[in-house]
């Protein structure tokens, strides 16, 4: 009963518009203070938690992710894509999203993604006569590829808030990614063949090729010089992040001289107020969810699900249903702050291995991200592109699809995520 | 009241600038064990503050800004009438927690500031200096919490930027 009464409570104040790092906080402290807990835990919980030297790399990564974004990078970067494969069956679009899996590699943020690629590649898409919805559902799809290409802002709070090592599940996110990148890929070629009514792009001459890579070749060396940092121990994420920070700011300020000092204050106040969100709903989680543990609810909920579900297949599929509706009102990393404390001790209980868990529950926020009515790719692909919500919707379901197939393929080989930090 | 106003600007911007800086000292940290050999006792420590401190100071100014990330699916189709109560609701929520966590927050950095407890790490800092930023924020996000809740009481609230939170 208390249960259900504590999480009516949080879902009536989360959808009364109390932020969400305050209706968790909130309700924690009220739950301290109403168990005769010590509400000493709030302060406590707030500054152990951005005292985390992990959740350093958030700023960081946004940081660079902005300073990128402002210092017009994408243009570059498609420019040299589109160089090499435009010329393919649906080439442009081919183009597109993997300028959005390169630029997922050098950004944790499935939004900055979106808005980085979506700038330059929605217009050339239109331009050349795709369908727009087709064109939306690509880019709000593609961007999300952000969050589960490393680096991962998701990910480093789900390694925070579990204790798991961010870098195995940096590691584990590569190959889920590329099997995301295929299936796009190929969805797009046939959707050209069979659906399209583009203009075909004449191919790009080899003397074309060179410019183009070269233009684009700091923002791929970053991301290479990131990956390779992380994968061999060079450095530590939050390291990474510094790093890749600072030469964000070489590339565009020094190499390309687009970043001019109005841009660099933007992204950094922009980097800021996102951190900020981020990171106090962190904070919030971590007071209800000591709270809750005192109530024992985490394991009460364990307990039921273990009771009631006992196959591991029947645990997904329902949890894969409970986070896609959840993922309808809700915005993606509360769900994976609010889910994961009560959800992990369950499937640990059934076998699954925790980082693959949490690869599990960044793909369905990814879909979380592209579902409407709240999907925060799809506002963003709408601002970008100035276009209507339906339509975006609409362009966004076979992607969709594709994204709960690989949730499907995942679960039947863990080892698409598992075999590259584990065995490689 | 514009005072207060400009002293949150002024807080964020400090905020934004202790992220970059902490990135500039991480950087130097990995140039210098690599290229030099020589690590730093302070770059971990001294970027962390930086965190602790921008993420603390910045809180005000980002609610001002309503770019605290909420659920809007819902309120969003209540009546104006009806809205106006949620929203002065959901801003005497935050007052609340505020005005709690920052007096017990006083209490932890005045315990230590009196006794003199140092962080016991390679620099030894006081343990105060992460501490102060916990009152320090959420006394300054209590007063704007109120003045945003006098705001929507009077029919004014920012419509969520549906948060950019996630990423």
């Amino acid at each position: 009963m208390t249960v259900i009464l504590i999480l009516a409570a949080l879902f009536a104040l989360l959808l009364l518009r109390v932020p969400v790092a305050f209706a968790l906080g909130g309700l924690g402290l009220a739950l301290l203070i109403a168990g005769g807990f010590s509400p000493l835990m709030a302060p406590q919980a707030m500054l152990s938690t951005l005292d985390g030297f992990i959740l350093l790399a958030v700023p960081l990564f946004l940081l660079m992710s902005n300073v990128l974004l402002k210092g017009g990078v994408g243009a570059d970067l498609f420019a040299a894509v589109q160089a090499w494969v435009g010329h393919w069956p649906g080439g442009l679009a081919v183009a597109t999203i993997l300028s959005c899996a390169i630029f997922a590699a050098i950004s944790g943020s499935s939004v900055a993604t979106a808005a980085t690629i979506g700038t330059v590649a929605i217009p050339e898409m239109i331009g050349r006569g795709y369908r727009k919805d087709f064109v939306y559902g690509l880019l709000a799809a593609g961007g999300t590829l952000g969050i589960l290409i490393p680096p991962s802002i998701p990910m480093i709070v789900y390694g925070f808030i579990t204790e798991e090592s961010v870098i195995a599940l940096f590691l584990a996110g590569i190959g889920p990614g590329l099997l995301l990148v295929v299936l796009f890929v190929v969805f797009a070629m046939l959707h050209a063949r069979f659906l399209g009514g583009q203009e075909a792009v004449p191919a790009a001459s080899w003397s074309e090729r060179l410019r183009a890579s070269r233009r684009a070749l700091p923002s791929l060396a970053l991301a290479a010089l990131v990956i390779w940092g992380i994968y061999s121990g060079a450095f530590t994420p939050t390291e990474a992040a510094a790093i890749g920070f600072a030469a964000s700011l070489a590339i565009t300020g020094l190499v390309l001289r687009t970043l001019t000092w109005k841009a660099f204050r933007d992204a950094a106040m922009e980097a800021m107020m996102t951190t900020v969100a981020i990171l106090l709903i962190i904070a919030g989680a971590k007071i209800f969810g000591k709270a809750i543990t005192l109530y024992r609810i985490p394991q009460e909920i364990s307990l039921f699900i273990s009771q009631t579900i006992d196959t591991a297949g029947a645990f997904i599929v329902v949890v894969a249903i409970v986070l896609l509706v959840m993922g309808l009102v809700f915005e993606a990393l509360s769900m994976v702050l609010i889910m994961t404390p009560v959800l992990l001790p369950a499937a640990m209980g059934l076998g699954f291995d925790p980082i693959w868990f949490g690869i599990f529950m960044v793909v369905m926020v990814e879909c979380a991200l592209i579902t409407p009515p709240v999907g925060l790719n799809l506002y963003v692909i709408q601002a970008v592109a100035r276009a209507r919500m339906a339509e975006v919707a609409r362009g966004v379901l076979p992607f969709l699809l594709l994204m709960l197939v690989t949730v499907g393929l995942l679960y039947a080989f863990p080892s698409i995520a598992l075999y590259i930090p584990f065995h490689l | 009241m514009r005072a207060f106003a400009a002293l949150t600007a002024a807080f964020a911007a400090v905020g934004a600038a202790l992220f970059a800086l902490a990135g500039a000292m991480l950087t130097y940290e990995v140039v210098a064990r690599y290229f030099f050999t020589a690590p730093t006792i302070w770059a971990a420590e001294l970027s962390q503050l930086c965190l602790i401190w921008g993420t603390l100071l910045a809180m005000a100014q980002v609610l001002a800004r309503g770019r605290h990330i909420a659920v809007d699916a819902v309120a969003a189709q209540l009546p104006r009438p009806v809205r106006r109560l949620t929203e002065t609701l959901a801003m005497a929520v935050i007052a609340g927690f505020a005005a709690i966590t920052a007096a017990y927050g006083w209490t932890i950095f005045w315990d230590s500031f009196e006794r003199g407890r140092t962080t016991g790490s390679m620099l030894d800092l006081p343990a105060w200096l992460a501490e102060l930023p916990v009152p320090l924020g959420c006394a300054v996000l209590f007063v704007q919490a109120l003045i945003s809740m006098r705001d929507a009481w009077a029919g004014r609230w920012i419509e969520a930027g549906h948060g950019e939170g996630e990423r």
